[in-house]
């Protein structure tokens, strides 16, 4: 059982934002002004106390959006480098895409992901199912056999659904599961062949141009199939300012629609593009500087929902090509939250609450998770979160198997100290001195009594 | 310093985007007393004895090739040529692992072409030996817009001593002139590297081009752009044709060839009734009777051979200038 | 003056000038004439030097024989040490007549190493194959590192390695001498 006192506890599901204390176990047992953890104490727990002065605790982000890579490209990551990348990061709960090889597009398949997942003792591992059989926009794949077997959405992802009528379709049957629809938002007819957006700097630097109409003509489309069938659908990593249009045109039609958006969407535009810089390439790509502004005032004011990392590990080699040849995306898990925090929460353009909201009560709505509160009973998902904990993003604190983040060798600051899932504490995420010793201290009168009493070790 | 001593600071040559006019002006010195030598019976210099540069072609090239390889030759280099058809870039090695290969060759120069925009500067970034990007994707063709410009330069006169020592005012050469460049500009590198050399150089650039081969985002160049060819004509001291990939068609970037050259091609009479009496320019290969009328081509009004022989004066210029260790 | 050099004067304007003018008619002597004739400066000063041994031949002869300019850098020993940060200006080479059996006269300022005038020698050697290469010089400061020498001297100046000599002419320097300076 842990009580971490004084910490700045940001939860905006209860409209809590200021210090106080936070008790749980596997679950929260409660949360507010100087808390006794004696009085919740029996037999079987010991009480941690750790003063957590000058850190922020919040529920644990999740992410709508990850590529896990497993199974097909293990290489570049697999399910249990990814849960423990994404713990490190701050998240307590990640989607899976299904853009794997094969296809995560049936049963056998996201049990597959879903028990990995648990072995990973990292974050939770849910899996996004594929719309389409093996993603080639044609036939449906079973939905409500995957969502029974623990798919929370289905998702194309890495490919839009290219005919209306498949979409329209998709809509439709996925009424059945209640999950959300993830659309991908790209026409491939117009995005063909480009490598970043299309503008003055793609022109300047003889790389073909993705027109931002290659989102927004099928965000709009998407949109409208919604409205005329019904259906949840959820917008993947909006990067255009027409698009956002749509979305908002969508929310006041009361069409039930939501929309995501990656950080470095945020970030980075196409001005920050140059030849080399292979690991900012990545799809959608980067906005105009106009367009970002516009992605950032629509997550301020709620019309994109959520943020997610759209986390696309690579490998090196992949990376280490011109870039018209290098694969699309950055790999976000382990530097998402502070790039966030350092660019957006510290010069004010986005506050804690809104963070939080954004990235863990919204998304554990929209798509029906556990977590995204600290609702007394919920399972303990935490974040202690330190804004000035520092780290050099390198080897040997990198625990994803690509390293494709243009982050690389620059110094960060603004990282999780301690997670808990489910009130475990993940080693992978221990940068916390007093948490450690905590449960350094815990384990070895654990082992103490084992010997004592002669009884294994209750597993965690 | 030394009146005699200039600085040369570029280990590569990616791009016009890293030239001052003063490095274009030194380039084009060099290349002046590198003509005279092409003139000789004797055409061969012991200038660079002992170096040796490689030609690294990922996109089929027979005269550019054929330029650089003369060039490095006619100074007393060394060449060694890897192309696509011939060498392990066919079994999968990446272009990383190539150049390495060449470097570990002990390569004094590589000069690479290759179908992706940003290809020479990565390897440029990776390799200890000097790079010449003889053309990337739709980047950048630097070597063709510095022969195009000295070739103008030499036409109009401005390349003695006079014009390129002393006052020194480099950025001066062309100013007052009028360059329109026709064609394919969206997917042209030597459109993009000569707008940046000819506007250094003081030149006014005008583009000319179907819309959907001229888009809007062309103009981040600063240049002049106009979809029809007579208007942008009018008081050219020069026009360059680019060459038309005849395969666009089939993407559908415009209707049919005959359209295009009834819109875009030039001819002798357009060129004479534009005022000015401008050269005419091609990089080469070029479609006859498509971008270039066979009467225009074949006139007094066409310096494209001139182009050809400054294209390989040009090249010495600067394997001399970028073989002196930094 | 310098700092931390001593400066002597070697030649004033009159003594660059009658230096001159013993060259040409040594040049004219010892070729009987001026007969296939041509003479071929050195950049920088061996090309005005070329020019005012050419007025002397035409005034003594009343024939003004061709005359080219040479630029060697092309041809030097030592470029591949040389840095880009001061690679050598090339200068116009024009040598716009066949010199093919021709007598060529090289005009160069001083003679020191012999390196410049082996550069010289292969620089002509590409262009044509003369009948003979003279070598006129307006100041010998011995120190040779090939073996090369001057048929036509206008003065010989012993000198130590660490003494420059330095000539200046009217034409790029604005005035006349000759001048010896060693680092202090």
């Amino acid at each position: 059982m842990w009580l971490i006192k004084k910490a700045h506890v940001v939860d905006p599901a209860q409209g809590i934002d200021g210090i106080c204390d936070v008790l749980f176990d596997e679950f929260i047992l409660a949360v507010g002004q100087d808390l006794n953890g004696e009085d919740f104490l029996d037999s079987s727990h010991r009480l941690s106390v750790i003063e957590a002065d000058g850190k922020y605790l919040f529920p644990g982000l999740i992410d709508v959006h990850a590529h896990l890579r497993e199974p097909g490209r293990e290489d570049k990551e697999d399910i249990t480098s990814g849960a423990k990348a994404a713990v490190r990061g701050g998240f307590t709960t990640v989607l899976a895409m299904a853009n794997t090889q094969p296809v995560i597009d049936n049963r056998g398949l996201v049990e597959y992901v879903m028990s990995r997942g648990e072995q990973a003792q990292g974050a939770r591992v849910l899996p996004v199912a594929a719309v389409t059989m093996d993603l080639k926009g044609d036939a449906l794949v079973n939905m409500a056999e995957l969502h029974k077997a623990g798919a929370v959405a289905f998702s194309d992802d890495g490919r839009g659904v290219q005919r209306a009528q498949t979409m329209l379709l998709a809509l439709q049957y996925a009424q059945l599961t209640g999950c959300p629809l993830i659309s991908h938002c790209e026409d491939e007819s117009l995005a063909k062949g480009g490598c970043m957006r299309r503008g003055f700097r793609s022109a300047r630097l003889g790389l073909t141009g993705i027109p931002a109409a290659a989102e927004s003509v099928m965000a709009a489309r998407d949109i409208l199939l919604a409205q005329e069938n019904g259906g949840k659908l959820h917008l993947a990593h909006l990067s255009t300012a027409a698009a956002v249009a749509a979305l908002r045109w969508g929310k006041q039609q009361g069409i039930d629609v939501t929309g995501e958006v990656n950080p470095h969407h945020l970030i980075f535009s196409d001005d920050d593009i140059g030849l080399t810089q292979t690991c900012l390439k990545v799809n959608p790509p980067l906005p105009s500087a106009e367009d970002r502004g516009v992605l950032l005032t629509a997550l301020v004011d709620g019309t994109i929902d959520m943020l997610a990392t759209d986390h696309a590990p690579h490998t090196w080699e992949e990376k280490a090509r011109p870039f018209p040849e290098a694969p699309f995306g950055i790999n976000g898990f382990e530097t998402a939250l502070a790039a966030v925090w350092m660019s957006l929460v510290e010069p004010g353009k986005l506050s804690v609450s809104q963070l939080v909201r954004a990235w863990s009560l919204n998304p554990a709505r929209r798509f029906g998770l556990a977590g995204g509160s600290l609702h007394v009973d919920k399972p303990a998902d935490i974040v202690l979160f330190d804004p000035k904990h520092t780290e050099t993003i390198g080897q040997d604190v990198w625990l994803s198997k690509s390293t494709n983040t243009p982050y690389w060798d620059k110094e960060m600051h603004g990282f999780p100290t301690a997670v808990w899932v489910g009130g475990s504490l993940r080693d992978a995420a221990l940068r916390d001195a007093a948490v450690r010793d905590a449960a350094i201290q815990d384990a070895a009168i654990q082992d103490a009594a084992i010997q004592q009493t002669g009884r294994e070790r209750p597993s965690c | 310093m030394d009146v005699n001593t200039e600085s040369w600071q570029h280990k590569d040559l990616l791009g016009i985007a890293q030239l001052s006019p003063w490095d274009i002006a030194r380039i084009f010195e060099t290349a002046v007393s590198m003509k005279e030598i092409l003139n000789r019976p004797i055409k061969k210099l012991p200038t660079l004895r002992g170096k040796s540069v490689a030609m690294l072609f990922y996109e089929a090239s027979t005269r550019t090739r054929v330029s650089f390889e003369t060039a490095v030759k006619t100074l007393g280099a060394d060449v060694g040529s890897f192309s696509v058809s011939t060498s392990s870039v066919n079994k999968g090695e990446s272009l990383l692992d190539t150049a390495k290969t060449l470097d570990a060759m002990k390569f004094d120069l590589i000069v690479i072409r290759h179908t992706s925009s940003g290809a020479s500067e990565f390897l440029a970034q990776n390799l200890r030996a000097g790079v010449i990007n003889a053309g990337d994707g739709q980047h950048e063709h630097p070597t063709q817009a510095l022969l195009d410009a000295f070739t103008l330069c030499e036409k109009f006169g401005v390349l003695g001593t006079k014009h390129l020592q002393e006052p020194a005012y480099p950025d001066r050469l062309l100013t007052g002139r009028k360059i329109v460049i026709v064609g394919d500009i969206l997917h042209s590198r030597v459109a993009r590297s000569n707008a940046l050399c000819l506007q250094r150089l003081g030149a006014q650039v005008t583009f000319v081009g179907p819309p959907t081969l001229l888009p809007p985002e062309m103009a981040c160049w600063n240049v002049g752009i106009s979809h029809d060819l007579d208007a942008g004509l009018d008081g050219a001291d020069a026009v360059m044709a680019l060459r038309l990939q005849l395969e666009r068609q089939k993407s559908g970037l415009f209707p049919s060839v005959r359209e295009y050259a009834e819109l875009y091609g030039l001819t002798l009479d357009r060129l004479r009734r534009s005022g000015r009496e401008p050269l005419l320019l091609h990089p080469g290969p070029m479609n006859r009777g498509v971008e270039v009328d066979s009467e225009l081509a074949d006139s007094l009004y066409s310096v494209i051979e001139e182009q050809v022989t400054n294209g390989l004066a040009v090249r010495m210029a600067l394997i001399y200038l970028m073989s002196a260790p930094l | 003056m310098d700092i931390g050099a001593t400066k002597k004067q070697i030649l004033n304007e009159d003594g660059i000038q009658r230096a001159i003018a013993r060259i040409a008619h040594e040049i004219v002597e010892q070729n009987a004439g001026v007969a296939d004739l041509v003479l071929v400066g050195i950049h920088r000063r061996g090309v005005p030097l070329a020019g005012r041994i050419l007025a002397a031949v035409a005034e003594i002869e009343g024939v003004r024989v061709p005359m080219g300019v040479l630029d060697i850098t092309y041809y030097r020993d030592d470029l591949s040490t040389i840095s880009g940060n001061v690679l050598p200006v090339i200068r116009e080479t024009a040598v716009r007549f066949p010199i093919d059996d021709k007598i060529v006269v090289l005009v160069d300022d001083v003679l020191y190493t012999g390196r410049t005038i082996r550069a010289a020698l292969d620089a002509l050697m590409d262009i044509g194959r003369p009948k003979k290469i003279q070598l006129a010089a307006l100041v010998d400061r011995g120190h040779r590192e090939l073996p090369i020498q001057a048929d036509f001297v206008g003065r010989v100046l012993p000198t130590s390695c660490r003494e420059t000599v330095s000539v200046c002419l009217r034409e790029i320097d604005n005035r006349d001498e000759v001048v010896l300076s060693i680092e202090t």
